[in-house]
């Protein structure tokens, strides 16, 4: 589950139109999210707000053998106004879901998030507040503000995001601890999207980090043809194209430590459908580090609407190490501890449903003129079916289990306005005490 | 004096290395690893060699049936080696990014995955060269300190010799880690080995915290017999001969010590139980208490500025130590040394203590200590003027009942003196001996040809920064104050000691300064100082 502040960070790139599509850095990170999902540990309350459209606060209490919290603050200079805060109304989907679809490209801004409802989000934009994106004013010049204070060990986050053009982004951000060497840390980055290719450069103070990270696309909707067919649809080469309902994506990056003089670098591609694709979603990742000798590949797939896999595989050429690990992500309609609660959803459902279609008598005046009624009109009810079933999932059951034996299982949802998420890390290769960490997370916003 | 050391039976024993590897294994993996080391460190080969380490005997401070605590200057350059396997991780960008925060980590993708190598390095050439305190006391086991950093050099070699970088860091890393084995945890292995051996029961006691006082807390120091005995002439003895010796089974030797002298031997121990200040006399003895400061005035021929109440005390702890009554009694009669069951670590003592004859009929010829009574003076402080007292070691008879107060004293430049040191050389030649306090610098020890057993403190000599007119330097023995414990010798009462040294000679110089502004203050306390303590020839 995600935390409030990310929420409210990805509603902001929502609303600017920024999409996280063209980072390299998040090339696998459908995979890793459906595989490396954080274990919740302990017992953490948070306690959020949007209090008002440009303002977010989050306090957070955790007790993990000792009791610390944070507070954290939100400024974002784009009014969230028609963003869900409040945590009955979050969609899940937005917390919660793992499978990240791509965008549709050249759509910047119009129907971007498809994070935010799911994979189909392409095609049907779903929430209102970034459907009318481009009527918000100057989000080309907008700024985020945050900052984090850890309450007992006084550590300090901050972060600034700014816009300066519709594609170019700076992100900066900075830990202060006294632990660390020179008491903190910064790291700045450089974001240039230009679509079909985004650039990244970042600088980070410890041990004077320069690294350049690229992504260019092909393929797809990104070739030159599709492009074009977008603009003038019709050519057959654009239809030939279509057969292709992906989109290419290669890159790389590369680091120096201007300090200690080491670096390192790695390259990748992936391959994605793209939300117009009918068919299963799917998202396939290879990044090779040629000289540590590893190579990661990453497999992944929307099988239904409700689930989604997901599996890695690692091995190294040079110390013939190799790693495996499988994910999965089960939606559910069923009703948090419905049991607790007594009622049972699916019921309700169906008796909105399935109610007894009444007959009706045959009309006079159709008596009169001896014909049958008028067909009823069809109700409107198929049509938003739809969205109804988007927010009908409650709850979410995610699992993985890695090449060590060590299976992850957390349950996400909702109960009433709370958000919940219990997870238990389980070592299978030690059944005597097979459970390493239990943990609940309660959410709750407004 | 000699002792053999038997360097082969360490390797002999088939057991041993395997437990030296084990313990080397635990301590290795101890403390938490840098995070380039992903593995455990496993020792896979250790080996002694066949070339055993030089020792020195610089001083030895205490000196009984059931305890030592000596000063050695070690050196080694043998052909011992050890053997690591571990695994390392071989991307910079990895150890990098641990410990950072994830906040403002940069996040790559693939570039910080991790490659692990298993990595074997060999540690050979080990050189060696250290001063070492070594206690040792049989409840409390085997205590060994270095004074100063051990590693003089060392040889890395392992998997990554061709990369020059590589080869250097672990060269540079090692040696470090090393250093910190070395004085951090080597005494540590040392002392709980030597609790296995000696006093198993002591680990029994320090794992169940039952106070199991009534152990004999009074151990008879003739009751057991030392592990590697060796007779006058150095040669090992067998356990025969050793149980001939022992007090236990020899029911003969039992009568060597009379009922009565073993009866006040006994009270006197008792007496440093309570805090009564009455101590049974006992004749033909010397009392460290007595023996302790004037000895010192004998050697360095400077006792150091002092506070009088500070040096009661003092000489009061010194009284405690009261087995040194066995060893001088023991001098003192050579003749029945081979039939005492206390004669193996005696030995040694006494061969020192009879040597001592020969450095009297040079010091009676040499030494001339011109030693300045600050307390005879009054006003001028020039130095120059100061009444100087010779004096000539001679008294055997050591005055008693009262313990002796040292008295500052001034002392002529050191030029002037330079036979008159009779400091003991066991190696012989010019070295600078390990400065108890770091601020002062050590002084050079002349040589002296005849070895002999006397004490020595290190000659320290010190400026004194408020009067930089004066020519006149003030030596301070560096031991004057040194507390004596009964038979508690703790692993920290070396710490105690540097530290207690260090204290005393801040107050001992504060006070000098504080008398030389006014000197009436200290009129009244015009006595004599007490003839020097020279044990007899």
């Amino acid at each position: 589950m995600r935390e409030f502040m990310q929420y409210v960070r990805n509603a902001f790139y929502g609303a600017t139109g920024w999409s996280e599509d063209n980072s390299y850095k998040d090339l696998n990170v459908t995979a890793r999210e459906l595989i490396d999902f954080p274990l919740p540990r302990g017992i953490r309350l948070s306690l959020s707000s949007l209090a008002t459209p440009h303002f977010a606060t989050s306090y957070q209490l955790c007790n993990v053998g000792v009791v610390d919290g944070s507070i954290s603050y939100l400024h974002s200079s784009v009014p969230l106004t028609a963003v869900p805060a409040q945590s009955d109304r979050i969609p899940l989907g937005a917390l919660m879901r793992s499978y990240r679809g791509l965008h549709q490209l050249g759509s910047r801004g119009g129907t971007a998030w498809s994070w935010e409802t799911g994979p189909q989000a392409g095609t049907t934009p779903q929430v209102p507040a970034f459907a009318d994106v481009d009527r918000i004013p100057n989000k080309d010049k907008s700024s985020l503000l945050y900052g984090r204070l850890y309450l007992p060990q006084s550590l300090l986050e901050a972060m600034v995001i700014k816009r300066f053009s519709s594609t170019l982004q700076v992100q900066i951000s900075a830990v202060s601890e006294q632990s660390l060497r020179n008491g903190g840390t910064m790291l700045s980055v450089v974001q240039y999207d230009r679509g079909n290719y985004g650039i990244e450069g970042l600088y980070s103070t410890d041990g004077g980090l320069l690294g350049l990270r690229g992504l260019y696309n092909f393929g797809g909707d990104a070739s030159v043809a599709a492009l074009s067919a977008q603009n003038g649809p019709g050519s057959p080469e654009s239809v030939e194209k279509e057969r292709i309902y992906g989109r290419f994506s290669a890159g790389g990056e590369m680091y120096y430590g201007t300090l200690n003089k080491s670096g390192g670098m790695s390259v990748g591609a992936r391959f994605a459908t793209l939300p117009t694709h009918k068919g299963t979603p799917l998202t396939a990742t290879l990044t090779i580090n040629p000289l540590m000798g590893n190579i990661n590949t990453t497999y992944s797939l929307l099988a239904k609407d409700f689930l989604a896999m997901a599996t890695r595989m690692e091995f190294n050429a040079y110390s013939y190490e190799s790693d495996w690990a499988v994910g999965l992500e089960l939606w559910s309609n069923r009703r948090p501890a419905g049991f607790l609660l007594g009622a049972e959803p699916s019921l309700a459902l169906e008796s909105a449903e399935s109610e007894p279609p009444i007959k009706k008598e045959r009309s006079f005046q159709a008596k009169m003129e001896w014909r049958l009624d008028d067909p009823e009109p069809e109700p409107i009810k198929d049509v938003e079916k739809p969205t109804e079933r988007k927010e009908e999932y409650l709850g979410v059951l995610k699992a993985r289990l890695s090449s060590n034996l060590n299976l992850g299982l957390v349950w996400e949802g909702r109960a009433k306005s709370l958000l919940f998420s219990l997870g238990t890390g389980v070592d299978l290769q030690r059944l005597g005490e097979p459970f390493r960490s239990l943990g609940l997370e309660v959410q709750y916003s407004s | 004096m000699a002792f053999n050391f038997n360097w082969s039976p360490l390797t002999a024993d088939a057991g041993f290395y395997e437990r030296a590897r084990d313990l080397l294994t635990t301590a290795l993996n101890k403390s938490p690893k840098p995070p380039i080391i992903v593995d455990d460190i496993f020792v896979t080969e250790f080996n002694l060699g066949s070339v055993p380490p030089d020792l020195e005997i610089l001083e030895i401070g205490d000196l009984a049936e059931d305890r030592f605590r000596g000063i050695f200057k070690m050196c080694y350059s043998g052909d011992a080696f050890l053997t690591l396997k571990t695994r390392v991780q071989a991307n910079p960008l990895n150890t990098y990014l641990s410990g950072k925060p994830g906040f403002a980590s940069p996040e790559p993708l693939s570039a910080s995955s991790s490659l692990t190598i298993p990595l074997q390095i060999t540690l050979s050439e080990i050189k060696l060269s250290a001063f070492i305190i070594v206690v040792f006391s049989k409840q409390k086991g085997l205590t060994l300190v270095f004074r100063n950093d051990p590693l003089e050099s060392l040889k890395v070699s392992s998997t990554f010799d061709s990369i020059p970088f590589v080869r250097d860091y672990l060269q540079r890393t090692i040696e470090q880690k090393l250093r910190d084995l070395m004085m951090d945890e080597l005494p540590a292995i040392i002392h709980r080995l030597s609790l296995q051996i000696w006093c198993p029961d002591q680990i029994v006691k320090e794992d169940e915290e039952q106070s199991k006082e009534t152990v004999d807390h009074t151990v008879n120091p003739l009751s057991t017999p030392p592990l590697d005995a060796v007779d006058a002439e150095g040669r090992l003895l067998d356990p025969a001969a050793i149980s001939e010796l022992s007090l236990e089974t020899g029911a003969e030797t039992q009568s060597l010590f009379s009922q009565k002298s073993l009866f006040k031997l006994s009270s006197l121990t008792s007496t440093q139980e309570t805090s009564s200040l009455f101590t049974p006399s006992i004749k033909e003895v010397m009392y460290r208490a007595w023996a302790g400061p004037s000895d010192r005035v004998d050697t360095t021929g400077t006792p150091g500025p002092a506070t009088p109440s500070l040096h009661r005390t003092t000489s009061y702890t010194n009284g405690t130590a009261h087995t040194y009554t066995f060893s001088d009694t023991a001098s003192q009669d050579q003749g029945h040394l081979p039939s005492r069951p206390s004669m193996v670590s005696l030995n040694s003592a006494t061969a020192g203590l009879s040597l001592g004859s020969g450095r009297h009929s040079k010091a009676g010829r040499k030494k001339k200590t011109r030693v300045v009574n600050l307390r005879g003076k009054t006003t001028s402080e020039g130095g120059s003027e100061a009444g100087e007292s010779s004096e000539t070691a001679s008294t055997s008879t050591a005055p008693a009942s009262e313990p002796i107060m040292s008295h500052p004293i001034l002392e002529v430049p050191e030029e002037e003196m330079p036979a008159s040191s009779n400091k003991v050389r066991f190696g012989g030649s010019h070295l600078r001996r390990p400065s108890f306090r770091g601020d002062r610098e050590p002084a050079k020890v002349s040589e002296t040809p005849v070895p002999s057993i006397e004490i020595s403190a290190p000659n320290t000599t010190q400026k004194q920064p408020t009067r930089q007119s004066s020519p006149v330097d003030i030596k301070v023995p560096a031991d004057w104050s040194r507390p004596r414990a009964p038979s508690e010798i703790s692993p920290s009462v070396i710490l105690e000691q540097a530290w207690v040294m260090k204290m005393a000679g801040e107050i001992a110089r504060r006070v000098y300064d504080e008398k030389n502004r006014n000197p009436q203050f200290w009129e009244e306390r015009d006595d004599t100082p007490p003839p020097a303590y020279e044990p007899r020839p």
